[in-house]
């Protein structure tokens, strides 16, 4: 291989590794700090292929596969998640795409004719893969393979089997037949025949030696070479020919620095140079290493004095010591990016958030990290080469080395070769002596030696090959035989029928087997998959057409209030519940940003938070809003403000203290354990009652302050932006906003008196993944700020005037506009600036809260059948205890199930949705199609609400799909990183995505999302919108529309566009959600409720 | 004296019994949701009840007066030397004692919720059942040898649960490494066991402390027989409560699931050291310079747990150093003779650590702010940043004193073995065949290797000699009648060898022959 390559200049060189950090986003989880946990599309980085190649790409260049296994599919099958009708849907979709023609016939048994479509089915459904000979062995002796049916052969197969006689004497002749067909001899030798070396071999070992090692050794040695920088590295080459491995002896050194230097202030004492960045500073603290000395790694110490300042000449020197060829450098980076991709990304992440969380002093360059990893590859690999070859660290020199010494080459390789070649144990036992033990100096071998054993291995691999008559008999047993065997059962053929369509018949059935890749059939489950609820929920949704068309006319005045939702899963049955109570009663969803974003800074808090999604594209606000005192409530915000410093002081002193000092640390444990020890014992016998107790004690203790927000600002002043966010808002952009919002959500007109705004959040104690449970429109925080911000803005006479002049919004003046959060994890509701509400609303607000108390209830009912701790008929009241406990339960790993079981969004109006149960599966945004003429607002909802919802439907997907690779494991073993991350233990990579606690619910589906437009305009919108042609087109989500007047269905398919929907699914009616889910704990399928006011009249 | 207080036995053997109750039901597939309770209320139900039991005996040793050492039956004599089974009731143990039951209940409830729906969520209570009954074992023995009983099953313990999560190769070999170096530990604990068994002839705690303090046992207090047997007991205290040197096998024990990291490192286990020296503070009161060395072991850990913990920047880690720190002034308080004051550092320690242990999950939505920072005269200093960051490279030093001359020197001996013994011996040696020309072409069926194996073969030649002799000698006669009348009783012989009874009698003769 060519090992020349020109010194390319520092600053051609600076942009090529700026573009090469640009790409590793692509590949590197991109998951910022975990307090700011936003859920996004885990495979973000390959969403412009579609869906199927992203995952094979994504497959390739992780190395973990996103398709369920095929016998998850197949438990699905069995329980009825996957039926007939899918399977066969999905097979069709999968012939097409495929140019497979299924109805081809395969064979013709008797009459029976049997086709492509059946024999892949049958392979869909039973595992017909071939099996370990191990196996084979063990179903044959242990269970009676040969002589007893399949236990899960349909039973009319059986019969049509069995016709011909005893069970035993049909399957032994079928056995028999299948191998005389395939032409097998039933001889077979047992593996462990191969555990000497025989006579034979070491002769020819003898002869061999002779033998001309040179050829094979060069053409090995070009492979391995073309490895390094495509998809290998330097410690991976090395390791496959000493089975030392540098990466992990360099992982926890690694990992400690970076931890260090990324830490967010967990550690009292970070790295004194910190400041001068990652490289210089771990080359500080490197350099004064003695672990080096004392792990034999002396000169280590002093290379790493030596290295130079800029990590970017340390870098290129790096690469140019090792010889990788200068076109492959960007791959040796990422590859290397890549053996930690937890903590590359989060690496990679801060890279891209300087300053972030006050670590303005931190700088956090990839560059630094990757000429680290780089140096410290180096080092490890270096010694390892010194040790075993007493050679410099290059590619070159190592080629040169094994030019003079090619049988060894050989012998190293095969040695450590994978399983598929791997060599038998003898052969191994006579290699082994020979090569170093971990950490130790080879010795000086005797001459030949080498040469001698490449002889042994090649004899062994010739004399295999002799041997390969009997292995050909084994293999065509596993690989043929025996699924045919199985096969015919399936298909019900006996001895006889096999025989008589011969060898022919029986290649064309076995082929039939092997028609789709796994790829292909990954795809294949998952679409049977989505199908089966899919059909569930437009069939639901076609069923409740037109039902709510007269509601407004029944109800006469109008609704009593509304109520804007966050377009959450979540709320879905709180709305359901909450209009099954009060019928009289509007509900809108929308996201909870509410259009308001705003850097917020709470009364208690020190700096603002922003308000507003980070998602699809990080939005940063223009706006201050501050929390204030109301007047007259200045003197308690003082009381409360000491109190409260004092409270907070008090606990951090506790828990930082107890951990840092060494004087303090003893005398404030001693104050602090008796109460330690009786919170334990409450907290664990009653985290209800804890709860309850502390958080009506604090709340009195901090003494409650009357606040209001800060939010208008004069309408003279300068124009604010993400750079110079300005506080408050003038009139204009307030109206400007809530106008907006409104016309979004299709609330124009008819407004009832109450219009309440509703954020959410949720509390719980003790959980890491906190974050992931917020409001994701609110960058993973409580929206109910922004709930209140909304509604504050709204009922302002001049932003009224405003809407009036501007925007055609005439907002009656008897309607009051008023700010709430809903709690996800305990149900409860808390309402803002009541002080502020018209007394003639009271009554209305007293009416309302009881209902939404007594939805709660419901709600919480809903939601323990999820839960296992509690019992499938807890009451209403028990319900929302129980939900109230979780929260508090510093012992509960799932709080609560957030958007688990996530599968469709539906925009449009309420009325498509209304009175039909959809299992809190359904992001609802509230879209009113007759006045978009021009699609403008849908198309907005399109890019970012569906988008949103996409990026949490995708999280939940590949966490689902392969926790342990794209998900983070499970939560108790975790442990928190420097406030950013979770690990596993103390010295894993940082694990992203989510938990196995917050997934274990979760179905598996690519979002739905059904818009109520007509075609024209969808189309209209997905031709001019490329984000959308992206995420539509290439399968990241499944749109279908409904027709607004006509109730007709569409499903879009991005190959052939717009396919008409006929479901035939029939949809019960009950009369509340209560009679269908009671005493369930599994998913569940729409159902529509009757209408209250219907039924009443 | 009341015999309400047999009582006690009570107190090891209920999480005794839950343990096994629990590797019952494991062995009867116990598995899914619905077969997580009975296993949790299992172990948490005998560690309430052993709570019950020991808050009942600390009242009635408040109105009667505590018994102290508190002999139940004899376990087994020999001779001069026999073990009861005896426990200390006194207000230490039974203080003591108290607190790690109610830690062990409040732990395991925690867990029932916290794992469920785990792949070892059984396992899990079984190990920790395991643990609370070793651990009240130490507390209230009153003798070395049941205390030693109770730490063995702490160790085994720890070591199933740091492997917890045993698919990850980091938890599998750091579970071994903790087992391991505690294993140092329990070599000390024997060797004090045994000391005191033949210098006293005694292993009570009671006979101990009297021999020291020249009340018991009838024999002179000898200050070179309490520092031999006192250098058992401590290093087993030092490395169970992860002293200096012995302090990195503690913060690699954290791979466990969260509660039992907080048990066992953070808040019981961890402080069984330090009772275990509380409990010969008599003995170790007569011998000043033992507790020299302790007070100096104590303060460099104090030390070492300090500066390590200031750099640590995860959660775990960071409060496992500063329990090392606290258990490093325990011990130190024990060297100065402040017993009474280690006693309550631990008590209360326990408590707040495991609280805090067991809050660790939410420890970054708790802390406010940043850490204070690291005073400023060891802010800049950038070596011992590096000594913290490595901590003070105990493993490494561990490694390259211990670890690697051992490997080296198993090494040389396999080498002795393959290039020595297996000549002498006449084990094939393959190794270097090819090289030396291998014997090919020679036709014998049997080939020797080594002084031993040509004598062999040569035997078997003259015997193969004398049988085709004999046999082609008579084809019908009767020697073949009568080897073949030979050879079935051989069979029969062999086959009752081979049934396990025989093989018990068999093996048990070698035994009597021997002894």
């Amino acid at each position: 291989m060519s090992m020349a390559h020109s010194t390319p200049n520092a600053a051609d060189l600076r942009s090529r590794l700026a573009e090469c950090v640009h790409h590793l986003e692509h590949v590197l989880p991109g998951q910022a700090s975990i307090r700011d946990f936003v859920h996004h599309n885990t495979l973000h980085g390959f969403q412009h292929l579609p869906f199927p190649e992203a995952i094979t790409a994504a497959c390739r260049t992780t190395g973990g596969s996103a398709w369920f296994p095929e016998q998850t599919c197949r438990a699905f099958y069995r329980t009825g998640r996957i039926d007939d009708s899918d399977l066969d849907a999905a097979l069709s979709q999968a012939g097409e795409r495929a140019g497979i023609d299924l109805d081809a016939v395969l064979a013709t048994l008797g009459g029976r004719s049997v086709t492509r479509r059946e024999v892949l089915r049958l392979s869909l459904i039973h595992p017909l893969a071939p099996i370990p000979f191990a196996r084979f062995r063990w179903l044959v002796e242990e269970q009676q393979a040969l002589e007893r049916c399949q236990d899960d052969v349909p039973t009319e197969r059986r019969d049509m089997l069995l016709k011909s006689g005893d069970e035993a004497a049909v399957l032994g002749d079928l056995w028999t037949a299948c191998l005389d067909v395939l032409g097998i001899d039933h001889a077979f030798a047992h593996p462990e025949e191969l555990i000497e070396l025989s006579a034979r071999e070491e002769d020819s070992a003898a002869a061999a030696a002779a033998e001309d090692f040179a050829g094979p050794a060069a053409e090995l040695w070009e492979t391995l070479c073309a490895k390094v920088g495509a998809g290998g590295t330097a410690a991976e080459l090395v390791k496959s020919l000493t089975a030392e491995d540098a990466h992990a002896a360099l992982r926890p050194l690694l990992i400690r620095h970076l931890a260090a230097h990324l830490d967010q202030g967990l550690a009292p004492w970070p790295n004194p140079a910190r400041t001068q960045g990652f490289y210089a500073a771990w080359k500080a603290s490197a350099a004064q290493d003695v672990a080096w000395t004392l792990e034999n790694l002396g000169a280590a110490r002093e290379a790493i004095a030596q290295l130079p300042d800029d990590p970017l000449t340390a870098l290129e020197a790096e690469l140019v010591r090792l010889g990788v060829p200068d076109a492959r450098w960007e791959g040796y980076l990422e590859r290397l990016a890549l053996e930690l991709p937890g903590w590359s990304g989060m690496f990679l992440w801060r890279h891209h958030h300087p300053g972030y969380e006050g670590t303005q002093d931190v700088p956090v360059e990839m560059l630094d990290y990757l000429a680290v990893r780089l140096v410290l590859e180096r080092l490890f690999v270096a010694d390892i080469v010194r040790r075993h070859w007493g050679i410099d660290y290059s590619l070159a020199a190592l080629g040169d080395y094994f030019r003079r010494h090619p049988a060894e080459l050989l012998v190293r390789h095969a040695c450590h070769a994978g399983q598929h070649d791997a060599l038998p144990e003898y052969l191994l036992d006579l290699v082994e002596p020979h090569l170093p033990a971990s950490g130790d100096t080879a010795l000086p071998q005797p001459p030949g030696l080498w040469d001698w054993l490449a002889g042994c291995i090649a004899a062994w691999r010739r004399n295999r090959t002799g041997r390969d008559a009997e292995c050909t008999a084994n293999r065509g047993l596993m690989r043929l035989a025996w699924p045919l065997f199985r096969l015919a059962q399936y298909l019900g053929i006996d001895g006889a029928a096999l025989r008589g369509i011969g060898l022919p018949g029986a290649t064309a059935l076995l082929e039939g087997l092997k028609l789709l890749s796994d790829d292909q059939r990954g795809l294949l489950w998952l679409e049977a998959y989505e199908r089966h609820y899919r059909e569930q929920i437009l069939a639901g949704l076609a069923a409740n057409h037109g039902r709510w068309q007269g509601h407004e006319q029944m109800l006469g005045t109008g609704p009593s209030a509304q109520l804007v939702f966050c377009m959450d899963d979540r709320e879905e049955g709180m709305r359901r519940h909450l209009e099954e109570i009060a019928p009289a009663v509007e509900t809108l969803g929308g996201a909870a940003h509410f259009a308001v974003f705003q850097n917020y800074t709470g009364l208690d808090d020190v700096k603002p938070t922003p308000l507003c999604p980070v998602a699809p594209v990080v939005i940063v606000p223009s706006h201050n809003v501050r929390e204030v005192p109301r007047e007259g409530a200045e003197a308690t915000a003082a009381r409360h403000r000491v109190r409260l410093a004092s409270r907070l002081g008090w606990r951090e002193r506790l828990i930082q203290a107890t951990r840092r000092s060494l004087i303090a640390g003893p005398l404030l444990t001693a104050l602090a354990a008796p109460f330690a020890t009786a919170g334990m014992l409450w907290r664990s016998l009653s985290p209800a009652s804890f709860g309850s107790f502390f958080t009506a004690r604090r709340a009195a203790f901090d003494v409650p302050v009357s606040t209001r927000l800060e939010l208008t600002a004069p309408n003279d002043s300068g124009p604010a932006s993400p750079q110079q966010p300005r506080d408050g808002f003038t009139d204009a952009e307030q109206a400007e906003r809530i106008a907006g919002y409104l016309t979004a959500i299709g609330l124009t007109q008819h407004f009832a008196p109450l219009v309440v705004i509703m954020g959410h959040g949720s509390n719980s104690t003790n959980n890491p993944h906190l974050a992931a449970y917020d409001c994701g429109a609110c960058a993973g925080r409580h929206s109910g700020p922004n709930a209140r911000l909304f509604a504050a803005m709204a009922n302002r006479p001049a932003v009224r005037a405003l809407m009036a002049a501007n925007s055609g919004i005439h907002v009656p003046e008897g309607t009051w506009f008023l700010g709430a959060e809903h709690n996800t994890a305990d149900d409860l509701i808390t309402w803002y600036d009541l002080e502020e509400l018209p007394a003639a609303l009271k009554p209305e607000l007293q009416r309302l809260d009881a209902d939404l108390a007594a939805a709660a209830q419901a709600h919480a009912q809903e939601r323990c059948r999820r839960l296992f701790s509690a019992p499938l008929g807890i009451g209403q009241a028990a319900a929302l205890r129980h939900v109230w406990g979780r929260r508090h339960d510093w012992s509960q790993a799932r709080p609560e199930l957030g958007h688990a079981t996530n599968a469709c969004a539906f925009i449009g109006r309420r009325t498509m949705s209304r009175g039909a149960f959809f299992d809190r599966r359904s992001f609802l945004i509230s879209y009113d199609p007759d006045n978009d003429p021009e699609g403008k607002v849908l198309e907005r909802h399109l890019l970012i609400n569906g988008a949103v919802g996409a990026g949490i439907s995708l999280e939940y997907f590949f966490s689902t799909a392969n926790n342990a690779h794209f998900g983070c494991g499970s939560k108790i073993t975790h442990n928190v990183a420097g406030y950013f991350g979770v690990m596993q233990g103390a010295s894993s990579d940082l694990a992203t995505g989510l938990p196995q606690q917050m997934i274990e619910v979760h179905e598996a589906m690519r979002l739905l999302v059904v818009v109520e437009q007509t075609l024209e305009l969808i189309t209209a919108i997905y031709q001019r919108q490329p984000p959308l042609q992206e995420l539509v087109g290439n399968g990241w989500v499944i749109v279908a529309a409904k027709h607004p007047e006509t109730g007709a269905i569409h499903l879009f398919d991005p190959g052939k566009g717009w396919l008409p929907w006929q479901g035939q699914i029939a949809i019960p009616t009950l009369k509340q959600s209560s009679d269908w889910f009671a005493g369930k704990r599994e998913p569940l399928s729409p159902v529509l409720l009757e209408r209250p006011l219907e039924a009443a009249a | 004296m009341n015999c309400a207080f047999t009582l006690v036995l009570l107190v090891p053997l209920l999480p005794l019994l839950a343990a096994f109750g629990i590797a019952v039901y494991i062995l009867n597939n116990a598995a899914g949701d619905e077969a997580e309770a009975p296993t949790a209320r299992l172990a948490e139900g005998s560690a309430w009840l052993a709570l019950l039991v020991l808050l009942g005996l600390g009242m009635l040793a408040l109105v009667e007066g505590s018994p102290g050492h508190f002999v139940v039956g004899t376990w087994f004599a020999s001779g001069r030397f026999t073990a009861p089974i005896s426990f200390i009731l006194d207000p230490l143990s039974l203080g003591f004692g108290a607190l790690v039951a109610l830690i062990g209940a409040v732990t395991l409830r925690f867990s029932r919720n916290y794992l469920h729906r785990e792949a070892g969520f059984h396992r899990f209570f079984l190990a920790m059942s395991l643990f609370l009954a070793g651990m009240l074992l130490i507390v209230l023995a009153g003798n070395a040898v049941l205390a030693f009983v109770g730490w063995e099953l702490c160790g085994v313990s720890s070591w199933l649960l740091i492997g917890y999560a045993y698919e990850r190769p980091t938890a599998a070999g750091n579970a071994l490494y903790a087992f391991l170096s505690n294993r140092i530990g329990d070599a000390g604990f024997i060797l004090g066991i045994s000391l005191a068994a033949w210098w006293l002839g005694t292993v009570e705690w009671s006979g101990l402390t009297g021999w020291a303090q020249g009340s018991a046992a009838g024999l002179p207090f000898d200050k070179v027989t309490a520092r031999m047997l006192l250098f058992g007991f401590m290093l087993a205290a030092v490395i169970k409560s992860a002293q200096v040197p012995f302090s990195a096998w503690i913060a690699r024990a954290l791979e466990g699931p969260t509660p039992s990291s907080a048990i066992f490192y953070g808040a019981v286990m961890v402080h069984a050291g330090v009772y275990l020296v509380i409990r010969l503070a008599p003995v170790l009161v007569q011998v000043p310079d033992v507790m020299f060395y302790l007070a100096l072991i104590g303060a460099a850990t104090a030390l070492y747990g300090w500066l390590a913990g200031l750099a640590q920047s995860d959660v775990k880690s960071s409060l496992i150093f500063a329990t090392t720190t606290q258990v490093g002034l325990m011990f130190l308080a024990c060297g100065l003779g402040w017993f009474e004051l280690a006693v309550w550092h631990m008590g209360l320690h326990a408590a707040w650590r495991a609280w805090q242990f067991l809050l660790a999950p939410s420890y970054m939505h708790m802390a406010n702010a940043k850490a204070a920072p690291a005073p400023a005269w060891l802010a800049g200093r950038q070596w011992l940043y590096t000594a913290a960051l490595q901590r003070f490279w105990l493993e490494h030093l561990a490694r390259s004193t211990l670890v690697r001359p051992l490997q080296a020197i198993a090494r040389d001996m396999r080498d002795f073995d393959d290039n020595m013994l297996s000549h002498l011996v006449g084990m094939p040696e393959r190794r270097r065949a090819g090289l030396a020309g291998s014997g090919a072409g020679d036709d014998d069926v049997i080939r020797a290797h080594g002084l031993a194996g040509r004598l062999l073969k040569w035997t078997a030649d003259r015997c193969h000699r004398l049988e085709s002799y004999l046999l082609m000698r008579s084809t019908e006669g009767p020697f073949l009648r009568m080897l073949k009348r030979a050879g079935t009783y051989a069979n029969v012989f062999e086959a009752l060898l081979e049934r396990p009874r025989y093989l018990v009698v068999a093996i048990a003769i070698t035994f009597i022959v021997i002894l």
